[in-house]
Parts: structure tokens; C-alpha cells; sequence
């Protein structure tokens, strides 16, 4: 932590950042922070609870932190991933930000506690389960200790997965229309996603009208499928979508599955390079077409 | 702090009448075996599916499998009386997630309207959250400004709502606060408050009094004896409040003034700087109303005009037709929330429009923590020379002051 | 959700017949499909074409407003590949709706209810083999009232709905 926090006040402290947004201590557990004086560098922390996603703030919309100036912020591995998804898009110049990467063993489902804990199979989120970028590469900066590969949880989330894969369709249907109509439509799953950051989102959008709004089973099952489907091979798994929504929907396991097919179908999986193209937007002459008379 | 809230000295103890745990259940069940609907908390499972495979699958470790929530019972005993928070407040069953106000068809030049009907049938909620009943009762004021909201007040006339006293929940409730109570009965009709063996029922309103005579069947004869249990009583209520004052305590007064008076303070604006404009927190708050009126074409000649629930911590909320944004950055959305609940509201209504039950903070998964947001305020609020001379009365001017405020 | 779950019997289904729209691309499969109807081949009439450019152009939030408007099954079709009038607008398509079909699935949708083929402008033939098969498909597959049940319906909907139940139970008494 020392390391992490020395580094920071350095940054500021020579200009090569006008802010750090990091992980701190607050009164319900870690919580975002935005530092822009090097005394405060010492509020940084790094420990299992520090389940955000800090990216979401690097949206271009964001014009509060955008005008702060140069961005020094502290990623794990998969927000690594998110950042890459941002470059790649164009949505970020790589000189606007410092990375500052830490080496992470994965965090916990449940993560606003006052104390940190040690992570085992029944207390840690299980999408941090294989993650391939625990020294995330993209990074200016890495640092803490090694950390040890996340432990297996009870269920990994591909065998969660596969146990919906193998209910009889009518179950499934019964399944995700019953959680999506739970849906509220507050929007928590798309505003703290860091790869959604359209100007104007499909949902929103009134000439005409795609997704229709109101909260009920019908518009919220074209809200979460559209959610879904315009992530396929842009989300990095952060699984800030689900820790966000207020109603408790298991949007991690939607989008392990678009990840799954998006790996089977074209072979990708998402990296924290910004060169290698999306799988959407991008084509192969002998992509697969079994499903197509 | 005056408490209007305090039945103790005003209501007389003849009027406290006793039902035990199993008289509770049996007249949920009377009134649902007359066809009333019955409102109340109901323990579910978060991931209930008829598959228990996909039960298992949805279940993410750690998570407390089952969560509260506000139902329509269809039996007695689905009634949770463990007094925990449901996720989701009162609200929804006054001013639901989406309403239909009117269907349309249109056969050549001819235009049907159908209008949804503004009367209600008599229902009930049993064991509320005082926090959230008080909220109805806020809201009244903006339901009937200027525009009498048939819908609203429809439903709001056809229940009757008895309180269950809440214990606290934890760190992040501060009704308090913001002059309520955990024993509150501010827009309820009676309190049931537990003691030994069940509950001392309290009637607030002459509907509270009318349920209480329509039912006493189930309830002890001879109401307001028992020394002991009416000790109990006041000691459960006591203890809850004095647990909720230690969370936080602000002079609402002067934060409203500080507030109304500091728009372009740097503390305000700070304040916004982890919110994701996400919209959880308006949707789980019992006082929060704002709501948008959307057209829905479900077919040729035919459609629904409905309303639904809109918050205003999203870049749209203000977004007007020319493309200008008065409110362009989460700071400003951000800073118009404190602004609305804690100074517009109170100025104009008298009540602060939030009723410290602590679902915001809770919900909040980027750690926007209110009550350590208003402690702030109220600190600045309180150190002086830093306010500028406040309303002379405080509560009861209808526009506020000039600010010196630049435009953005 | 349920209310408007309409119960099936084998009298309802049999008087049953599927709604599909069909999203085409214009340069193949629509002037294929006007082959089909100048060569007078015989088919199925359950088909509501919707003509678009390409097949790049099609967003899957049409197929769902399909679905919301009461289709019981979609048809995608349009250039082979290495034909697309603007070069690789089908090759778009066919990424993302080998996602959408394999994702529908996973939520529970009958896979029989989705169609996606390639016809090109001189298939004829094949479009009508194509209806054909996607109209008994979807017979098999059944009214889509599952997707309809999810919002309240409008009056209409249900009305003819209850009208063919009516007719349906005539029938069997008959």
C-alpha cells in the first residue's frame, strides 16, 4: 500500500497528474476517491474490498473529471481490460491518463465491509475465478505485492452458466422473465458500466422509440437484451453491473455467456490491448453460419 | 426537537389495545378472506424460481439469500414481522414504477379515450416502516399543489396503514434527524409496537380507530391494562430512537438555510464527484416522485399514455428540446438533489422530503454516504460566519433568496 | 403475468396461425421473393415482409419489436456471402446475429422461431422453401403468448385472442 501511495503523491506532487482516483476507507467500507492533494495520498488503500470498477469515471461525458485535467488512476486487471476497450474506441487518448496498476488476487462478492477480508470459495465474487490479467500489461505503473490466484468459489460462474445452458427452454424463459421484470429501469447496470458511453443511448433515444421505457416485464426485457447485446465482446467482466443493481439481477451471468458465445463463434476474448479490433464491427470471410438456411 | 410524532402523552392508554403474534396472523387473514387486499413486508428469495438449478445459479456467494420487499399477500402467512427494511419503499403502491393514465384508439377520425379508473378499492398495509409511511404523507403536499393527483390521492384514501415500530436497521438510518421516529405514525392510521407475546396496537387517526373496532375480535378485551407490557412498549421505543439519534444529528433548520444560501459553495459541488448518476437511489427513496409521462404505441390506431417513475440524477432529466442542459455534470445533478430535499421542499411544504430511512446510502454502490454528507453540511451549516443571514422564519417563505450565483 | 397467458388446446392450436415478419435485404432476398410471387409458386401467406437495404442494416431491436407487436416468428434473409450490394453488410449481420441467436436461446426463446437464411435475387424457389418451413416451424413452436403475457395488453390483443378461443371451442362442440 505504501507503494501505491508514495507513487501517487509523486505524481501530484511533480505534476504529471492533476488528480488520482483511487480506493478509499469511508464509514460503509472502500469507496471511490478523487485526490488532488498529495497529503492525501495516504486515504489510498488496496485490499479485497475494492470490488470498483474506477473507470467508469474516465467517461468522455464526464465533464467534472474530464476538466480536472490529466487522470492518474488505479486499475486491477479487468479495468485494465476496460481502459483498452476505451482506447480502442477512440473514447480516450492514451496521454490523458496515467495507469497505475495493481496486482490483484480478486475481490469479494460482498465488498462494503469496515474490514478487509481474506478471500476463500465462499466469500469471493465468483467472475474473478481464472482471470487472466492479474498483472494487467496496458499499465505505466504496477504495483503491490504478488497476490495469489483468487480461490475457487463454491460455483464458479462458467458452472453457473452451464446449469442455466441445461434447464429445458420453457425454465430458462420462466427464469430471466422473472428476474428482468424486476428490472426498475434506473439505468445503475449501463451509467457505472465503463464501456457504455454513448452520447445518446438506444434507451433514451425517442425518434423513434426502441426500448420503451416503462418498468414493465415487456420494456425491460428489450432493455436488458439491448444492454446485453451491445456489450458482446466489449465487456471486460468488471461485474459492476450486477454489484450496482438495486433489485439483485444476476447480470454477471448474462454477460459470462456473451462472453462465452463471443469466444465460441469468433474464437475472441477480451484483452487489455487497445490494437486487437472488437469481435462486433469486425468480420471474418469463414465466420460460422450453421444457423443460416 | 419537537416530536408531533410523541403519542404517548397524547393518546390515552385505554386506547392501546393488545394482539398477540397468532391474533395478528388470523386477522391478516380475515382481511383477506373478505377480498381486502392486504400490503406488507414479505421475506423472498432473491433468485425464487420454480428451478431450483437456476435458484443455485443466480445465488452469488454471500448474498443474504433472502431480501424484504412490499407485497400484495395472497396469505396470512407470508406476513414477516422480523422488522427488517424492505428493499423497495411504499411508494410504488401510490405511485407505481409505471402507470397506465389512459389507453387510445383511433378508427379513422374518431379517437377513443379510456380512461383508468381514479377510485380504489379499500385495502391495507400491515407493518410498515414508519419511515415510509411518513414519506406518503410528505408527498401529499406536492400531490396536491397547484393539481389535485386523482390517482394518487385515490389510493392514498383507499388504504389504511398500520406502522410496525422499527427497531433501527442500522448506521445509515436517521429519521431522527429529520424529525420523525422509528415509533412515528405520520401518515398512518395506528402503531403496533411489540411487546411479550405479540404487539400494543395504538390507533393515531379515526380510521386507526375504526380498523381497531372492526377487528377487535382478535385483539385482548380490556385494553390499556398490563403495567408491564406497557413499560415494555416505551422502553422498545425509547431504545430504537436512541439508536437512531446516535447515527446522526443535524439542526435541519440551518442546513436548509446553509443549503438554500451556498449554491455555488465548493462543499456542494464537491459532493458529486463518485455518484454515476446510476438513478438507485431515487428509485429505492420513499419521497422521491419525479415521474415522466411516455406515449406507448402498441399497435396501429392504439396505444397506452402511462406514467413512470424518472429521476433526476440523470443527464436527460433536464435536458431541454433546444439541447441546452442546465444541469450538464453530475455535480450539479447531484447538488440539486440536496437542494430539492433538504431546502426547495422544506421552503416551499414545510417538510423536508426525505424521511432518513437510509436506503440511498445503502444502495449506493460508489459510497456516496448521506448521512456523512449531511453531518458535513450541518458543520459548515453551524460554524459561523460562514452562512449568510438566513429566512427570518425560516419555514415559511415562498421563493428563496437571490443567490450569487454566476451563470454556468 | 399470467393473466394474459392464454391456455392451449389442441382445438386452439389447430385454428392457430403464426404471424411472422420477414426483414430482407432489397437486392436479393426481396426481388428474390417477387421471383417466388411473379413465378406464381405456391406458399405459405403468413409472411409480412419488411424491406430493408441490408442486412447490416437490421438491428436485433427490430426482432424484438417484432416479437412486442405480436409476430410469433422473424425471418432475416439476405445476400449470400461475397454478394452484398455493399460489400460486407451481410458478413456485419451475420456476426451479430449468430450472438443474437445463440443469446435468445440462453433466455429461453425457441430457437424455431427465429429464421435466418441467405436468397438471392434469382431463388425463388428457395424463398419459398425458406416461408414454408419457418410457417411450420412456428406452428410447431406455438403462439408466442409468453412474450406477449410480459406487459398488459392492450384491449385489442386480448379480445382476439379470446375471439379465437371462442371460435376454437365452437368448433369442438360442433
Amino acid at each position: 500500500m505504501n507503494e501505491l501511495r508514495d507513487l501517487a503523491r509523486q505524481l501530484l506532487t511533480d505534476g504529471t497528474v492533476r488528480v488520482i482516483i483511487g480506493w478509499e476507507d469511508g464509514r460503509r467500507g472502500a469507496r471511490p476517491v478523487f485526490i488532488t492533494d498529495p497529503a492525501d495520498a495516504d486515504k489510498l488503500i488496496f485490499d479485497t474490498r475494492c470490488a470498483h470498477n474506477l473507470v467508469t469515471y474516465l467517461d468522455p461525458r464526464r465533464d467534472d473529471v474530464v476538466n480536472l485535467g490529466r487522470i492518474g488512476i488505479v486499475v486491477k486487471g479487468c479495468d485494465a481490460k476496460a481502459v483498452a476497450g476505451l482506447l480502442r474506441e477512440a473514447q480516450v487518448a492514451r496521454d490523458d491518463v496515467v495507469l497505475i496498476g495493481v496486482r490483484c488476487g480478486g475481490v469479494l462478492e460482498e465488498a462494503e465491509l469496515r474490514e478487509a477480508l481474506e478471500l476463500n470459495a465462499d466469500n469471493v465474487a465468483p467472475r474473478c475465478y481464472g482471470c487472466d490479467n492479474r498483472e494487467p500489461a496496458l499499465v505505466d505503473y504496477l504495483v503491490g505485492e504478488a497476490q495469489p490466484e483468487p480461490p475457487r468459489p463454491t460455483m464458479t460462474i462458467d458452472e453457473r452458466v452451464a446449469a442455466l445452458d441445461e434447464l429445458p427452454l420453457e425454465e430458462r424463459w420462466a427464469f430471466w422473465s422473472e428476474q428482468f421484470s424486476k428490472c426498475v429501469r434506473c439505468y445503475a447496470c449501463r451509467q457505472v458500466c465503463p464501456l457504455c458511453v454513448c452520447e445518446l443511448c438506444v434507451a433514451d433515444k425517442t425518434r423513434p422509440q426502441w426500448i420503451e421505457p416503462a418498468a414493465h416485464a415487456r420494456g425491460n426485457v428489450s432493455w436488458n437484451i439491448t444492454r446485453a447485446l451491445h456489450l458482446a465482446g466489449r465487456c471486460v467482466g468488471c461485474g459492476e453491473c450486477e454489484r450496482f443493481c438495486p433489485v439483485g439481477i444476476p447480470l454477471t451471468l448474462v454477460n459470462r455467456k456473451l462472453q462465452e458465445i463471443v469466444a465460441q463463434r469468433f474464437d475472441y476474448v477480451v484483452s487489455d490491448d487497445p490494437e486487437k479490433p472488437a469481435p462486433i464491427g469486425d468480420f471474418r470471410l469463414d465466420d460460422q453460419q450453421e444457423f443460416i438456411k | 426537537m419537537t416530536d408531533s410524532t410523541d403519542t404517548r402523552s397524547e393518546r390515552p392508554v385505554s386506547e392501546r389495545c393488545f394482539i398477540s403474534e397468532a391474533g395478528l396472523r388470523d386477522l391478516t387473514a380475515d382481511l383477506l378472506e373478505s377480498g381486502t387486499e392486504v400490503i406488507a413486508p414479505v421475506a423472498e428469495e432473491i433468485c425464487a424460481s420454480p428451478s431450483a438449478v437456476a435458484s443455485a445459479a443466480c445465488r452469488m456467494p454471500g448474498e443474504t439469500p433472502v431480501e424484504i420487499e412490499y407485497r400484495r399477500l395472497t396469505d396470512a402467512a407470508e406476513l414477516d414481522v422480523s422488522r427488517g427494511l424492505p428493499v423497495l419503499s411504499l411508494k410504488g403502491f401510490f405511485l407505481p414504477e409505471h402507470e397506465a393514465l389512459f389507453c387510445w384508439e383511433q378508427r379513422g377520425t374518431t379517437i377513443t379515450i379510456k380512461p383508468v379508473p381514479t377510485t380504489f378499492a379499500p385495502r391495507v398495509v400491515l407493518a410498515a416502516k414508519p419511515c415510509d409511511s411518513a414519506a406518503l404523507e410528505i408527498v401529499d403536499k406536492v400531490m396536491n399543489w397547484g393539481h389535485e393527483d386523482e390517482l394518487w390521492n385515490g389510493r392514498r384514501a383507499a388504504t389504511t396503514i398500520i406502522n410496525l415500530t422499527c427497531p433501527s436497521i442500522d448506521e445509515s438510518c436517521f429519521c431522527t434527524a429529520v424529525d420523525l421516529a422509528p415509533d412515528s405514525t405520520k401518515g398512518a392510521d395506528g402503531l403496533l409496537i411489540p411487546v411479550e407475546g405479540g404487539y400494543l396496537f395504538e390507533p393515531s387517526t379515526d380510521r386507526g380507530r375504526e380498523f381497531a373496532e372492526a377487528h377487535k375480535r382478535h385483539f385482548a378485551s380490556g385494553c390499556g391494562g398490563e403495567e408491564h407490557r406497557n413499560r415494555q412498549a416505551e422502553d422498545e421505543r425509547a431504545a430504537a430512537r436512541t439508536r437512531v439519534a446516535a447515527n446522526l444529528e443535524i439542526d435541519a433548520a440551518s442546513v436548509r438555510d446553509w443549503i438554500d444560501t451556498h449554491f455555488e459553495d465548493p462543499l456542494l459541488a464537491a459532493l458529486g464527484a463518485r455518484c454515476n448518476g446510476c438513478g438507485a437511489c431515487t428509485s429505492v427513496c420513499p419521497t422521491c416522485h419525479c415521474f415522466d409521462i411516455i406515449d406507448e404505441q402498441t399497435g396501429v390506431g392504439q396505444g397506452t399514455r402511462r406514467r413512470c417513475w424518472d429521476g433526476c440524477q440523470s443527464r436527460l432529466f433536464t435536458l431541454h428540446a433546444s439541447g441546452h442542459n442546465p444541469r450538464d455534470t453530475q455535480g450539479a445533478r447531484y447538488r440539486q438533489r440536496l437542494n430539492h430535499k433538504f431546502a426547495i421542499y422544506p421552503l416551499k411544504f414545510g417538510e423536508v422530503l426525505c424521511t432518513g430511512c437510509g436506503r440511498c446510502t445503502r444502495v449506493c454502490h460508489a459510497g456516496q454516504d448521506l448521512v456523512e454528507i449531511l453531518a458535513a453540511i450541518d458543520v459548515a451549516a453551524r460554524r459561523p460566519g460562514t452562512t449568510t443571514s438566513p429566512q427570518e422564519d425560516g419555514g415559511s417563505s415562498a421563493a428563496p433568496p437571490a443567490e450569487e450565483q454566476v451563470a454556468s | 403475468m399470467s393473466e394474459t397467458m392464454v391456455k392451449r388446446t389442441p382445438a386452439a392450436d389447430e385454428a392457430f396461425e403464426p404471424r411472422i415478419t420477414a426483414f430482407v435485404c432489397n437486392w436479393c432476398t426481396y426481388t428474390g421473393a417477387d421471383l417466388a410471387g411473379t413465378s406464381r409458386l405456391q406458399m405459405a401467406s403468413n409472411v409480412r415482409i419488411i424491406r430493408l437495404p441490408c442486412t447490416g442494416r437490421i438491428d436485433p431491436l427490430f426482432i424484438i419489436k417484432a416479437f412486442e407487436r405480436g409476430a410469433d416468428g422473424v425471418i432475416v434473409s439476405g445476400c449470400h456471402p461475397a454478394d452484398c450490394h455493399y460489400n460486407s453488410g451481410n458478413y456485419h449481420a451475420r456476426r451479430r446475429f449468430a450472438v443474437f441467436y445463440d443469446f435468445l436461446q440462453f433466455l429461453g426463446v425457441d430457437p424455431r422461431r427465429l429464421t435466418f437464411s441467405w436468397v438471392s435475387a434469382s431463388e425463388g424457389a428457395k424463398w419459398r422453401d425458406v416461408v414454408n418451413e419457418a410457417v411450420s416451424n412456428v406452428r410447431a413452436a406455438g403462439p408466442f403468448h409468453a412474450y406477449r403475457a410480459l406487459a398488459p395488453d392492450p384491449p385489442a390483443v386480448v379480445d382476439e385472442i379470446d375471439a379465437l378461443l371462442a371460435a376454437a371451442e365452437e368448433g369442438e362442440g360442433a
